[in-house]
């Protein structure tokens, strides 16, 4: 579903280049959950504002669906966004004016879809992570799980391919982690939806199907879940990070 | 040295603070541009009419100039009050967005007292800075307003640059009183503030004075039958129904923008349909977020709208009352008019006429009573008319004739066996409907020709009320006088003094009070004395008027454009989060469009529906024919509200482009 290929990034001035990626590939298939892992500064927000379009890469491409979206013109790229994509952000990025059911309505009123319909569209997904029924509050008025779950409803409820989630846990508390990661995993086993997580957070990591771990910018280490417990692979993560050689305080 | 001691004085014992406060000040005006600009503009219309409160040489102008010192005080303070509001709004404003930083002098070790005195000092020193703008532009806006009332006296201008210590003094003392009072305020709260006050003061909006939600749904429904039933007694014309009415509009506003973050969601939130179309969701969520953050502000700067839009209407429709009475007054430089019958004798006023004014024309003539009051009786069935006389009025063609002459119309001919008519414009079109048969001195006339230009038709002693009809001069040799007139052309504009000498003859010809009426002599106009007179009336009324309305557009253009480049951040945020989402560039420009569009519409809106109704019944109440149609009122309309967006259109400008380059840049 989604390849990339020897993608590189630099910042900077002519005297001051910073390489932020060097020559990063990999695949993700559909349906796929997949979480980057990497200190902080390896690079792997870098890495999911490229494929999210936010940011553009110096070289190297990025396919989705067979499409170089390193190459869409800017309009195109707002359309990409809108229907292809969906965001999970550290911060939730609600609309502090709008009550979740209209944050949630948001990414289909941007898609230009029939506004009748769209109340019972926010509904069903709403019901299906459990918010039905805090639709009518505002952001301001819910916890921060609940805002996380109303952002992952908008980020599936225009019926996008990809989901990116940068840091989705970070500023929750344990519990609220946990349901929020469940219900990821429900969007992607049950909603077939393909994750994309950036995480600095071993149990969160151990979530997904498959880990990538980032260093300096490259791929250092790529983990496989397959038919293990999620406590086996959760330590197998601390292992790599342990090798990473990052600050522990990004693997607690 | 000096300045350091001044510093000292007021406890900021640091020169860091000092460069601190300075360059905070500067950052204060650069952030708050607006604000300071519109100060300056403020402090600018309050020095302009300061100036003409100690003009003698306008007051001099006119006996009747001598109340306008009164009137602009009055106003003044009025003004005084609305900048007070504007400059404690404001600086309670920025003392909510500066708190942290203001919390982080504490936290590091500065007495409360010290900060407090700092901020008075930032504020002070930008309130100087526009002041001393103000006094400059202001003295040269005073030329303006002089070259003004001079040209509405005909009296040539030249410029002359002059400071009046006097209007300085009171500038300066205005501002002291508006800064001390507003700084106080603000300063008193910052001494009694805690630190953790202080870190979490921005987060404070304005309160919810309705709090529950169905409250605020039943003041919401309340409040717009409150104002549709106050325009509507507004509209009566009547004392008591106007101040039940304004009492009414006074609950719809605050009622209507107290409630509106709750009534309008309810709305939507029952037509998902309409609030889920494309931009819909964003614009009113973002405006009921703006209400209910701001509720009473925005009901005040509808108030203030409001009270600026009738100012200016008021001051277009005074301006072409005054013109229609100064044109329908009199066309005669000198006027005089007697309503006895009996052939008047004007001699003593010819005498001295003869003698010392030098005349291009004039004639001595009178007007005769009709046979019927037909015509009189088809106006007033047919136009608003106010009757005064039992007959219609008639002139002989002779007469008509020569005065047309000298006052310089072209020639109207004569039409055997029809009769002309001369009335006032709005009468005009009644008249041109016409078609019977007048019969005068045994004459059948049939209707001629209809002129309308100015000829003293608006007294009852002039040439005829409204209207008169010109016959053949045989037609009246039995017919009865309705009075004299003796109407004259000057050669130069008739000099006060002479004016005064024919008036100072107008009150001794009469009774021992002084009063003429013994000699039959009942009016004497002349046509520079009765425009000096409007011309004060113009001054004294029309220039207060348009000050007021000036000031409240500026303070409130302000109020809501600082108030909207505040949320720039949130803009930002909220715009990021689109773009990220997946909305097209183009439609987040019209997104913000919209947003900026109805939030800057909504506090003018119900102003225009209450005010434009109010104006057209105003402008309906004047006596007939000073209104000359529709067309006319319209264009009042249209000036009037053209002067108000022009200003009001300038602030949302700056505040679209201000956000444009802030929320999406190229």
């Amino acid at each position: 579903m989604l390849q990339v290929q020897a993608i590189e990034k630099y910042y900077g001035s002519k005297n001051n280049v910073t390489k932020a990626l060097d020559r990063v590939s990999f695949d993700v298939e559909e349906g796929e959950f997949i979480a980057i892992m990497g200190a902080s500064g390896s690079g792997k927000t870098t890495l999911l504002n490229c494929i999210s379009t936010i940011d553009t890469v110096s070289a190297g491409h990025i396919l989705l669906n067979g499409q170089d979206i390193s190459k869409l013109p800017r309009q195109e790229l707002a359309r990409f966004r809108r229907e292809k994509l969906g965001f999970v952000f550290q911060d939730f990025n609600l609309l502090d004016t709008l009550t979740l059911e209209e944050n949630i309505g948001l990414a289909l009123t941007i898609n230009h879809m029939d506004p009748n319909l769209v109340r019972d569209r926010v509904q069903d997904v709403a019901m299906r992570l459990g918010i039905d029924d805090i639709l009518e509050k505002f952001p301001t008025q819910v916890s921060g799980g609940q805002k996380q779950r109303a952002a992952c409803a908008r980020a599936i409820v225009a019926g996008q391919s990809l989901i990116l989630a940068d840091e989705p846990t970070g500023a929750l508390d344990s519990r609220a982690s946990k349901n929020l990661l469940e219900i990821m995993t429900k969007m992607n086993r049950e909603m077939k939806a393909t994750i994309l997580m950036v995480t600095h957070d071993a149990y969160s990591a151990s979530y997904a199907s498959r880990v990538l771990f980032l260093k300096d910018g490259r791929l250092f280490n790529e983990l496989l879940r397959g038919k293990r417990a999620r406590s086996a692979v959760y330590h197998e993560i601390l292992d790599v990070l342990g090798l990473l050689g990052g600050d522990i305080s990004d693997v607690m | 040295m000096k300045s350091w001691m001044c510093w000292d004085c007021w406890g900021v014992t640091s020169v860091t603070l000092c460069k601190l406060s300075l360059r905070n000040a500067r950052r204060q005006a650069r952030d708050y541009l607006v604000y300071l600009v519109t100060v300056i503009l403020s402090a600018a219309l309050i020095h302009a009419f300061n100036g003409l409160v100690f003009s003698q040489e306008l007051q001099a102008l006119s006996p009747f100039m001598r109340s306008l010192p009164l009137i602009t005080v009055l106003v003044s303070a009025v003004v005084i009050a609305i900048m007070g509001w504007l400059i404690r709004y404001i600086t309670n404003f920025m003392l909510s967005r500066r708190s942290k930083e203001l919390g982080t002098y504490i936290l590091i070790g500065l007495e409360n007292g010290q900060v407090a005195r700092m901020f008075f000092l930032e504020n002070l020193a930008v309130g100087a800075l526009a002041l001393l703008a103000g006094l400059l532009l202001g003295g040269l806006l005073f030329q303006i307003l002089r070259a003004v009332t001079l040209s509405l006296f005909h009296v040539p201008y030249t410029f002359r640059l002059s400071v009046s210590p006097k209007a300085v003094t009171l500038t300066i003392a205005y501002f002291a009183v508006i800064y001390l009072l507003a700084l106080r305020s603000c300063g008193k709260r910052l001494r009694r503030m805690q630190i953790c006050d202080l870190l979490s003061y921005d987060r404070q909006g304005e309160e919810e004075m309705i709090r529950k939600s169905r409250s605020r749904r039943r003041v919401f429904t309340l409040s717009i039958a409150s104002g549709i039933l106050g325009t509507l007694l507004l509209l009566t014309g009547s004392l008591l129904f106007g101040i039940i009415g304004a009492a009414l509009v006074i609950f719809f506003l605050y009622g209507f923008f107290l409630s509106f973050s709750s009534g309008v969601p309810a709305y939507f939130n029952a037509r998902p349909g309409k609030k889920y179309g494309t931009h819909t969701l964003l614009v009113f969520r973002a405006l009921s977020f703006k209400m209910g953050t701001m509720g009473m502000t925005m009901a005040t700067i509808a108030l203030l709208f409001t009270g600026t839009i009738i100012s200016e209407g008021t001051g277009m429709l005074f301006g072409v009352l005054f013109q229609s009475r100064v044109e329908g007054t009199t066309c005669f430089d000198i006027f005089l008019g007697t309503t006895d019958g009996e052939p008047a004798d004007f001699g003593p006023y010819l005498d001295y006429i003869e003698e010392n004014i030098s005349l291009r024309g004039s004639r001595q003539y009178r007007i005769y009573q009709g046979e019927t009051r037909q015509i009189t009786d088809y106006l007033l069935e047919h136009t608003d008319y106010y009757a005064y006389y039992s007959y219609d009025p008639l002139m002989a063609y002779s007469d008509y004739a020569a005065l047309r002459a000298m006052l310089g119309y072209p020639e109207a001919p004569a039409e055997p066996g029809r009769y002309l008519i001369h009335c006032m414009a709005y009468l005009e079109d009644a008249l041109e409907d016409y078609d019977t048969i007048v019969s005068v001195g045994g004459n059948a006339l049939s209707p001629g020709n209809i002129y309308t230009e100015s000829f003293s038709q608006k007294l009852w002693d002039g040439n005829g009320r409204g209207f008169l009809l010109v016959v053949p001069d045989e037609c009246l040799v039995s017919r009865p006088v309705s009075h004299s007139v003796y109407g004259a052309m000057t050669a130069e504009p008739l000099s006060k003094a002479d004016y005064e000498r024919l008036a100072d003859i107008h009150d001794g010809a009469g009774d021992d009070y002084g009063r003429g009426y013994a000699q039959d002599f009942y009016t004497l106009l002349a046509k520079d004395a009765v425009a000096r007179e409007y011309a004060s009336l113009s001054a004294s009324t029309i220039f207060p008027l348009f000050y007021l309305a000036l000031v409240l557009t500026l303070v409130s253009a302000t109020i809501l454009t600082v108030q909207q480049l505040s949320q720039g951040p949130r803009f930002a945020r909220q715009f990021g989060l689109l773009e990220k989402l997946g909305m097209d560039r183009r439609e987040m420009a019209r997104t913000l469009r919209r947003q900026l569009a109805v939030y800057y519409a909504m506090p003018a809106l119900p102003p225009l529906l209450i005010s434009v109704p109010l104006l057209v019944a105003m402008g309906h109440s004047f006596e007939p024919g000073t209104i000359a149609g529709a067309w006319q009122l319209a264009g009042i309309l249209g000036v009037t509200l053209g002067l108000f967006f022009l200003i009001y259109l300038l602030y949302i400008l700056t505040a679209y482009s201000s956000l444009r380059r802030s929320v999406l840049p190229d």
